[in-house]
């Protein structure tokens, strides 16, 4: 029985390597998707939005304002005429210009107040929701500056993360969630194939327990999502200096449960399709609004509301935020627990329907 | 009996697959199932194997039924399915020893390959074989547990005929060592060539069973003797000639059926030595077929 396994386990081990396509589509994926996201975002708290400025103030107070504006960490700051500046926003060169109209000094000395303004382009809405607050911040703290009242009212930020989060933080579990989800469903492939090409009949024309054949391929799947999942953490600890926070021993447990719940789901794939043609568009159909619909790469909070209830039914929505929690220790979107339980009854309803409808033939 | 059958029914929708079957075959012999596609030899034969359920019937293999004893009776047999069945990315040797572990009998696959002469082949994986090098392979698993009965379906359909002689001599060595074959063909040549006993099926029935001889000898009392002649003489006076009951001339081909060889033989060589234009060419007597049964008894050749 036990040898049975091991040797199926071995032949399946085989194939698959010698199977380049299923071999690039396993590794080579993941980490071509780690190296580009990593690149991509590992660098976004160093973002900065090109931004011009206008000064026709060319007092002491005038230039102590340009100069205190230069000074915002995200704003990369270029000098010029107004009208120049004004000709660059509207090719895209700057986000937004700042002009500081001439006469600032003596407006103050006299307690008019002064109009400071702020171009920008309202079809950049993102960059703008970011650059607006940031400018109003700005000039509240120059009106505190100048009338030298300190504010009863501060608002002290404090991160309840212990350690400070960047993007690729968030990422990481979104794409091991996402590697494992391809792995589990695409798992049902080898089992069509040999279905189709009568080796499964072969096999069950020996005295093998059947059931070996299956043992075999979901332990070599296991094995391989821990690999996976392997790699990609070492990218991303190596790379882009992204530690695991969380309990190993749960991670391993999440990521073995996560494995057979999608394993389970290409298994039902498989239980229906009868060709390998035929399970490839199913396949797709269940893994695109997966992968958009779990919240595994932006927050589910741009979702609409009508749509929260698909998100409360996606495997993969409790897989990326369990695997947040445990790696990242992201708040959580469900309970831990959730995540566990919600996997684990995936995993028997697949069972079940794929036993009740597989066909060995 | 290593093999007894009987009432055998399988039917599919509104198709007798197999109707209604009984044979027996005894341990030692090669014993065929002869019919043209479609005719119910391998739904037959998989349920001998153990591998689909009949409708009705019952199977008897080396003593026990299926079921609950099925896994002690692939134990002891060797199944090659029509279809190769191999997976592709495993090498010869791999296969071989992979199916090897299954069974608690078995010979060395160095053995094996030497048997099917796949040795030179044994590092290419099972997808880049030739279909004949497939087959044979194919062949070689269901020997690889020294089985007492090996089940053979069509272990030589597509197979050229320099393979195909290959194969014979491995089933022939198979008897030798006095292990019992169950061979499926559409081959007539290959049925007479191998088979003991063979029965010949045809709509899921059987129409005929017995040696080869006996079902050529049963059908046909007369024996054809064919030569060729520049000039050929007419047909009243080939059926003149002593034992003829029956003569078919084709240009310079003759096709006489006699009844009496040696007399008609006589008669034909005196006939030749008149003959002014190179007498008698190519001068054969051929016996009937199994085809000649299988066109006698269904009116239709066996692969059309």
């Amino acid at each position: 029985m036990l040898k049975t396994f091991f040797k199926l386990f071995v032949a399946n081990t085989r194939q698959f390597f010698r199977d380049k396509m299923a071999l690039g589509f396993t590794f080579a994926f993941p980490v071509v998707f780690m190296v580009i996201f990593g690149l991509v975002f590992s660098g976004a708290d160093e973002f900065q939005y090109d931004v011009g400025l206008a000064s026709e103030d060319s007092s002491q107070t005038g230039l102590a304002v340009s100069e205190a504006f230069k000074q915002i960490p995200i704003f990369s700051v270029t000098e010029g005429e107004l009208e120049n500046q004004l000709e660059e926003l509207k090719k895209g060169g700057f986000r937004a210009v700042l002009y500081i109209p001439d006469g600032l000094a003596e407006s103050i000395a006299r307690g008019e107040p002064v109009n400071i303004k702020l171009y920008y382009d309202p079809s950049q809405t993102t960059s703008i929701q970011i650059i607006q607050p940031v400018v109003r911040e700005f000039v509240n703290g120059i009106n505190q500056m100048l009338t030298q009242q300190p504010a009863l009212v501060r608002l002290q930020e404090e991160s309840i993360q212990l350690k400070e989060l960047g993007n690729i933080d968030y990422l990481v579990p979104g794409v091991i969630a996402m590697s494992i989800m391809f792995l589990g469903l695409f798992s049902g492939l080898p089992l069509i194939q040999q279905r189709e090409k009568k080796i499964l009949k072969r096999l069950g024309a020996t005295p093998i327990h059947r059931a070996n054949i299956i043992y075999s391929q979901v332990f070599l799947r296991l094995l391989l999502a821990l690999a996976q999942t392997a790699i990609i953490i070492a990218i991303a600890y190596f790379l882009f200096d992204v530690a695991i926070l969380g309990n190993w021993l749960m991670l391993l447990a999440l990521i073995l449960l996560g494995t057979l719940s999608f394993v389970g789901l290409g298994y039902m794939v498989a239980a229906f399709a009868r060709t390998e043609e035929g399970a490839m568009p199913v396949i797709q159909l269940i893994q695109f609004p997966m992968l958009f619909l779990s919240g595994i790469f932006f927050p589910v909070e741009f979702l609409p509301d009508f749509m929260k209830p698909i998100l409360n039914a996606l495997p993969l929505s409790y897989l990326g935020d369990g695997l947040r929690q445990i790696m990242v220790e992201a708040s959580p979107v469900f309970n831990l627990s959730t995540d566990f339980l919600v996997l684990a009854g995936w995993l028997l309803a697949s069972l079940i329907i794929s036993i009740r409808f597989f066909r060995w033939e | 009996m290593v093999i007894t059958v009987e009432n055998l029914y399988k039917t599919y929708g509104a198709i007798k697959a197999v109707d209604g079957i009984s044979f027996e075959v005894a341990a030692g012999e090669v014993f065929g199932m002869l019919g043209p596609n479609g005719a119910g030899k391998t739904t037959s034969t998989e349920i001998i194997e153990g591998l689909r359920e009949p409708d009705s019937g019952s199977v008897s293999v080396l003593g026990m039924k299926h079921g609950r004893g099925s896994d002690k009776i692939k134990q002891r047999i060797g199944i090659q399915l029509q279809a190769p069945s191999l997976l592709p990315l495993l090498n010869v040797e791999e296969v071989l020893d992979l199916f090897a572990s299954f069974y608690k009998r078995r010979i060395s696959v160095k053995e094996v390959l030497e048997r099917v002469s796949l040795t030179e082949s044994r590092k290419v994986l099972s997808k880049n074989l030739s279909g004949g090098q497939q087959q044979r392979l194919s062949v070689a698993i269901a020997l690889i547990n020294d089985p007492e009965i090996a089940f053979l379906d069509e272990p030589t359909t597509g197979l050229d005929p320099q393979a195909r002689r290959n194969l014979w001599t491995v089933i022939q060595e198979m008897k030798s060592r006095g292990k019992t074959v169950f061979l499926t063909t559409h081959y007539m040549e290959e049925a007479e060539t191998l088979c003991d006993r063979l029965v010949i099926i045809d709509y899921g029935k059987i129409i005929a069973a017995g040696s080869p001889r006996e079902l050529i000898r049963s059908n046909f009392k007369e024996s054809a003797i064919q030569f060729e002649m520049a000039s050929p003489p007419g047909k009243e006076l080939l059926m003149a000639l002593p034992g003829i009951t029956q003569a078919a001339i084709d240009g310079t081909e003759v096709s006489v059926y006699s009844k009496n060889i040696p007399a008609s033989m006589g008669a034909l060589l005196k006939m030749a030595e008149q003959d002014e234009n190179g007498g008698l060419l190519n001068l054969h007597v051929r016996q009937a077929t199994l085809e000649d049964v299988f066109l006698k008894l269904t009116g239709r050749k066996i692969r059309e």
